[in-house]
């Protein structure tokens, strides 16, 4: 946290301190610069003195640079005459060297070095190093001659100026630091002053941005910065705007968005929830929509067929080349066809299709494409069937008795027919025949009747022992000369039941006509019945020809008779069965068979008791 | 004496048939289905066969097509006499050779007339004849 603080004061300050080191590296730069000018003068002009000094002396006669002993010396003149701070030193040597005679500033000893030899190079400028305090010496060397001979060489050495600061520079430089350092302060004040309103911008752009809602920066500005928080405000005033502009479209598109959601969902929902199978093809006879019952019917994943072609998903020829047909703009025309459709693994479906032309609503010449409804006809198709073979088996059924009593009645008229025992035979059989007819015709009405669902049935409390008893004597009766015994087991007490009793009788009564048709001689019907906690169990029971395994679920088609020969010996038309069985499941009951073929068979009717019902009710 | 084989499941219709047949001088054998038929005629030969269609086992359809497709040394020929008036079953029984279709309920009296004359037609020429 302190580092934070220290650098975020460090941050505002940055330009404070950035002016203090600029200001201080101005100044060195610019003392840098001074000395610099400043040696590189002193350089020229010791140079010039130098050099002009050396050719002077050297054209000097030889004794007045070397008197004799007892004469004062040029030298001595000039060092008295000649006082300069960087002069360091002037001899002369002879031409071996040695030094013949010199002055000197104080503490300067004269650097030994050897002087060219090549007469060419006698008059030179050279930098030695002093062999105390190792300064840098700037010598000019000349040559001496004595009657036109050379005698030696004259050596005049002078201080190379350094960057050393001389006393008399100080005040000069501490003026010129003084007046940069003390405008640097006001050209950073003048500075700070401009920047602050820039500062303030900054800061209230920070809580800007945070904010979520803009307005404008206000600072008290002058000048060129005015106009431009003047600008920006104005900026930030429209940005305003066409922020609240696109919230409130955005607000508008999401409610749209929701509404037209809602009503692409709505007409989902309805597509979805039509009887019919519905596809759309676009023009260019590709899927643009299918619902999920033609998926069912076609069995075909919806997102596997959209956008394609019904060549690149339907396996089925017949339907490929139908949508195949409502590709593309021309125009054709929309019949309904019926196509045979082979679904794999389900027997083969009749499929009804009506196609549609969709067209533009704006321009109803334009074709956007068509609307094909699938309808599964197969059910309508097999009822159509069945009802054709219903009423060709009734025709039969009824046929075959009335075939009997034509032909008995035809050999009566005749004269083989008129002896006594062949009118008794004839009498009977045309009775029996005539019953048979009577009962196929009441049980194709009844099972028509239920099948059709116009059977009204007049569900009444049934006293179910007062039934059973009246139906069981009834086929007693008429049973007697079958040579069979009759057992009526039921209990003293038996609940009532809600039921059709016109009905029940029906089919208790089918029941035990089959007991006693397809029986033995000398076997027994039985009429039982017993209560559980909700429902009332009613058992017939025989002693006859039984049910195979293989029948016992055929019994129960209508017009089913088995192949066997001693229940073809019987009069029968399968209608008795069935018709038994609509009946019970009419009162929401069932209707069970066990049987063991030679042994005998057993029908359980259970029906609901009336308590019962009436809690399934509440 | 021509001897005729009567195939019906209804004993009634055999029982009325018979007798009538008897009368008219014929001797008449019984079958209550396809397949007594063909244990029939394993050990007799018919001048005349009379069948019903709606029969169990094997019915009077299979019955003919067996004749006439694996017997055909037996050249007797067939009444089909059947309640089934349907199209389909009158046109299936002009395919085979020597079938005859009629329609029940036919009158006895007329039955005999018709095999009268099938017995006086058939003894020139084998031709196929439709009645009814």
């Amino acid at each position: 946290m302190r580092l934070n603080k220290v650098f975020s004061a460090w941050n505002r300050e940055r330009l404070g301190l950035t002016m203090i080191m600029a200001s201080l590296a101005v100044i060195a730069v610019t003392v840098f610069m001074l000395f610099f000018y400043q040696q590189k003068n002193e350089l020229a002009h010791i140079r010039e003195q130098g050099t002009n000094l050396a050719r002077l002396l050297s054209r000097l006669p030889y004794e007045q640079l070397v008197p004799p002993r007892g004469q004062q010396s040029t030298l001595a003149v000039l060092k008295h005459g000649y006082i300069d701070t960087d002069f360091a030193y002037l001899t002369v040597v002879d031409t071996r060297g040695i030094p013949l005679t010199e002055i000197s500033s104080p503490g300067v000893i004269v650097p030994q070095a050897a002087l060219p030899t090549d007469p060419t190079s006698w008059l030179g400028e050279r930098t030695l190093t002093l062999g105390s305090g190792g300064r840098t010496v700037h010598e000019f060397h000349a040559p001496v001659f004595d009657r036109g001979r050379n005698a030696g060489h004259l050596r005049l050495g002078y201080f190379r100026p350094g960057l050393g600061l001389e006393p008399g520079q100080i005040p000069y430089f501490a003026t010129f630091a003084l007046l940069i350092f003390m405008l640097t302060p006001i050209f950073y004040f003048l500075i700070r002053r401009e920047i602050r309103p820039l500062q303030q911008v900054n800061s209230q752009m920070d809580s800007l941005i945070e904010k979520a809602h803009l307005s404008r920066v206000e600072v008290a500005a002058t000048g060129e910065l005015r106009d431009f928080m003047g600008r920006f405000g104005q900026f930030i005033d429209s940005a305003q705007q066409r922020i609240n502009q696109l919230e409130t479209d955005r607000s508008g598109l999401v409610t749209s968005t929701k509404l037209i959601d809602y009503k692409r969902t709505r007409i989902e929902s309805v597509l979805h929830s039509l009887p019919d199978s519905v596809m759309v093809l676009d023009e260019s006879g590709c899927v643009s929509l299918l619902n999920s019952k033609l998926a069912a019917l076609l069995g075909v994943n919806p997102q596997e067929v959209l956008g394609k072609k019904p060549l690149e998903w339907c396996k089925d020829q017949n339907i490929v080349e139908f949508l195949a047909s409502y590709a593309g703009k021309s125009f054709r025309s929309f019949n309904t066809e019926y196509i045979e459709y082979s679904p794999a693994d389900s027997p083969e479906k009749t499929v009804m299709v009506m196609p549609y032309p969709l067209f533009s609503p704006k321009n109803a010449s334009q074709l956007l494409g068509t609307l094909v409804l699938f309808r599964d006809v197969t059910a309508d198709k097999n009822a159509k069937q069945g009802s054709a073979e219903f009423i060709a088996h009734v025709a039969h059924e009824l046929k075959t008795p009335l075939n009997i009593i034509a032909m008995y009645s035809e050999t009566l008229q005749s004269e083989i027919g008129r002896t006594e025992e062949f009118m008794i035979e004839a009498a009977n059989v045309i009775h029996d025949e005539s019953e048979r007819v009577s009962m196929l015709i009441n049980n194709i009405l009844n099972i028509t009747k239920i099948e059709m669902g116009s059977m009204c049935i007049e569900r009444k409390r049934v006293k179910l022992r007062d039934l059973l008893e009246d139906a069981f004597k009834a086929c007693a009766r008429s049973g007697k000369s079958e040579n069979l015994e009759f057992k009526l087991d039921l209990p003293r007490e038996l609940s009532a039941v809600a039921a059709d009793k016109e009905l029940l009788r029906i089919a208790i009564n089918n029941l035990l006509t089959n007991a006693i048709k397809y029986n033995r001689v000398g076997g027994t019907v039985e009429l039982a019945a017993e209560e559980t906690a909700t429902s009332v169990l009613i058992h017939v029971r025989d002693s006859g020809i039984g049910i195979t395994e293989d029948e016992r679920e055929k019994i129960f088609d209508k017009f089913y008779r088995s192949e066997r020969d001693a229940i073809r010996a019987k009069s029968g038309h399968g209608l008795g069965l069935p018709l038994a069985r609509e009946i019970i499941l009419l009162h929401h009951g069932s209707l069970e068979v066990t049987s063991k073929p030679g042994e005998g068979t057993e029908f359980t009717i259970e029906i609901a008791k009336e308590t019962d019902l009436l809690q399934q009710a509440v | 004496m021509k001897r005729i084989l009567i195939v019906d499941d209804e004993p009634h219709i055999i029982r009325v048939l018979k007798l009538a047949m008897k009368n008219a001088g014929y001797t008449v054998d019984e079958a209550y289905n396809g397949e007594q038929a063909l244990a029939y005629l394993e050990t007799s030969h018919p001048d005349l066969m009379i069948t019903d269609i709606d029969m169990p086992r094997m019915n009077g359809r299979e019955l003919c097509l067996h004749i006439r497709q694996n017997m055909p040394e037996l050249e007797f020929g067939i009444f089909i006499l059947t309640a089934r008036a349907e199209r389909e079953h009158r046109e299936w029984s002009r395919t085979l050779k020597k079938v005859s279709f009629l329609e029940k309920p036919v009158s006895i009296m007329k039955l005999i007339v018709y095999i009268d004359n099938y017995f006086r037609d058939s003894q020139p020429s084998q031709e196929k004849k439709h009645v009814g």
